[in-house]
């Protein structure tokens, strides 16, 4: 037993993996105090509200960081908030946020929802190639950190950000409402110690990002994380229910020790990616539960056998 | 005390650091690439047992904006682009503060120039193995028409949807041109594709490892283990809601609430916050300890690897 070979494991995770992506179903869970201080955090928003959007995430993790950020695009549109976009981690992550952002407009476009429109609603910054330097002069002077930047709007002509109605009444970084921080990295880390005084932060994060970004969280130097693919889903079960909002047969569904409701989105996608990976993630936490349980039963057998040798 | 009120220009919005467009700015752009072209020259002249000094002069000058904006005192809660100081340490602070986007737009500038120097590293290595004929110069092949793919699609697609498209014809795939489809194959279909594929391999060395590694060996181990399976089972929304239902419904009965610690997002929850959360940030503590000597090390130039 000691001795399986690999490629009967890789087989088994691959099959076990793959099965659950076709049938997708909606898990009940409990939503981690974390992402629900996150969806809290900016349905708490006024409609309008400005928000800075650093994405710095590519696909080498999109298992969880497509899913939040599409999450997020829906959150952010649903609430009708402007945002700008930018990233200081990857040069092919602006990119990446592109793609993404043009199959959420195509999306609500297609469900009849308020089109996303370039300039009006959102800008596009692209790349910055230093996190530090960058977090530090948006801290210090965001005009002037964005400066000489220009957006495309939608009757294509270019004009300065600042002109746009996204931007044209930020005068400083504590005119936006909310910073989210998109990330598989440590630039979350960089955000917070530049800006945490400054602004709001909340944060999407992997899994492996997640526990360096918690002692933030329970600081209360950012006000919510949502972690890896539990995280994805959590986004997408309270943007279905809610919190203390929807109630199934006198109980609510999704409960918080907070007081207060905060409400369910009532149009749009709700349920995506999450859902589609949810089981998946079952499984292959199953698998792997029962691969170290294996591992170590194989080990007391063997040492036992010695054992009896002796 | 005005202190150097040419250089101070505070709460305008012109100051040292920001010219309007005109004679003055385009003066100093000129002086600037003079001044920048005497520089390189001059430091190609330098010998070289003077070089460490160069790095370790510029790594200082570098480094002094930011140690110097954070310890020079300023007025809490000051807003540096709008307030006016009212004394010269005032001015200082603020003149400082305002430094500050420049050095940062310096640093992403000259980071920017790294992915120059990326480049020219990158086609010279491959080409000369290539041209030599090294082992595996057929990947260098592919590396270089890749390379040379991808930036020629991606910046005419770049010109077509920023110079040319002004409608937003391009949004919609039916207005696509061979170039779109082209950047839109190299840039999604390839490289996005290739990028999740090698990350996704991670999970079959997690699962070898889970089998052969996680083994119960001391007492360490053992809570490690536990700890990692109830942190696991936590995100096993199906197993915590059903295990959670059954513990409140057992406190129900036996009017035993502290059976409720016994939830499973409860117990994880607990161990988050009161195991890990603070074990990260001690090690947070060191990591900043250690971050800052090296750095104050560097920025002083006591460390001698990377300047020799």
């Amino acid at each position: 037993m000691q001795k399986v070979d690999r490629r009967i494991l890789y087989g088994i995770l691959v099959v076990a993996v793959c099965v659950g992506l076709f049938f997708p179903s909606t898990i009940r869970t409990d939503p981690d105090p974390s992402s629900k201080s996150f969806y809290a955090e900016i349905q708490k928003l006024q409609p309008g509200s400005t928000i800075i959007v650093q994405t710095d995430w590519t696909n080498s993790t999109r298992g969880e960081s497509l899913g939040h950020f599409e999450n997020l695009m829906r959150l952010v549109m649903n609430g009708d908030h402007k945002f700008i976009f930018y990233s200081a981690a990857d040069p092919a992550a602006p990119q990446v946020a592109r793609t993404v952002i043009a199959t959420i407009v195509a999306e609500r476009k297609a469900q009849g929802l308020k089109e996303y429109r370039v300039g009006e609603d959102y800008v596009d910054l692209g790349y910055f190639p230093n996190a530090e330097a960058t977090n530090t002069s948006m801290g210090a002077n965001l005009r002037a950190a964005w400066a000489g930047r220009r957006s495309k709007m939608p009757d294509g002509n270019e004009i300065d950000i600042f002109k746009t109605p996204v931007l044209s009444k930020v005068q400083r970084i504590e005119d936006c409402q909310m910073m989210i921080v998109v990330t598989a990295s440590q630039s979350i880390d960089i955000a917070v110690q530049r800006l945490a005084k400054k602004v709001p932060i909340s944060a999407l994060v992997t899994g492996v990002v997640g526990p360096t970004v918690l002692p933030f969280y329970q600081s209360g130097q950012i006000k919510g994380v949502a972690v890896g693919l539990k995280g994805v889903y959590d986004m997408e079960y309270l943007m279905e229910y809610g919190i203390n909002d929807t109630e199934i047969e006198g109980r609510k569904y999704v409960t918080w020790d907070k007081p207060g409701a905060v409400k369910k989105i009532e149009k749009g996608t709700r349920f995506a990616r999450g859902r589609q990976y949810y089981g998946t993630l079952h499984v292959a936490l199953t698998l792997l539960i029962l691969a170290v349980v294996m591992g170590n039963v194989a080990m007391f057998a063997a040492r036992r056998r010695k054992g009896d040798q002796v | 005390m005005n202190l150097f009120p040419s250089m101070m220009a505070q709460a305008v919005e012109t100051n040292m650091w920001k010219q309007l467009p005109g004679p003055s700015l385009y003066g100093m752009v000129v002086l600037g690439l003079v001044l920048g072209i005497i520089l390189c020259l001059v430091l190609s002249r330098v010998p070289s047992n003077m070089r460490r000094w160069v790095i370790v002069g510029f790594t200082f000058m570098a480094g002094l904006p930011y140690v110097a904006a954070f310890l020079w005192p300023t007025p809490i809660g000051a807003n540096f682009t709008e307030d006016l100081p009212r004394n010269g340490a005032e001015q200082i602070g603020f003149f400082l503060n305002q430094a500050m986007e420049p050095v940062g737009t310096i640093t992403n500038i000259i980071q920017g120039f790294l992915l120059g120097v990326g480049f020219y590293s990158l086609v010279r290595i491959h080409s000369t193995k290539i041209r030599r004929k090294q082992e595996n110069w057929g990947f260098s092949i592919v590396l270089l028409t890749c390379f040379v793919l991808m930036a020629t699609f991606g910046l005419l697609d770049w010109k077509m949807r920023t110079f040319e498209d002004k409608t937003g014809a391009l949004n919609t795939q039916e207005n696509w041109t061979f170039v779109n489809y082209a950047q839109d194959f190299l840039f999604a279909g390839l490289y996005q594709q290739m990028d999740s594929a090698m990350f996704s391999m991670i999970a079959f060395f997690i699962l070898s490892a889970a089998y052969r590694a996680f083994r119960i060996r001391s007492v360490e181990a053992t809570v490690m283990m536990a700890s990692a399976l109830i942190l696991m089972l936590n995100l096993m929304g199906a197993l915590t809601f059903a295990q959670g239902q059954l513990m409140e419904q057992m406190a129900a009965n036996t009017d035993n609430l502290f059976l409720l610690n016994f939830k499973i997002n409860t117990f994880a929850n607990w161990l988050r916050s009161t195991m890990q959360i603070p074990a990260l940030r001690a090690i947070d503590f060191g990591v900043g300890l250690g971050a800052l000597a090296m750095g104050l090390r560097l920025w002083l130039g006591l460390e001698k690897g990377g300047v020799t």
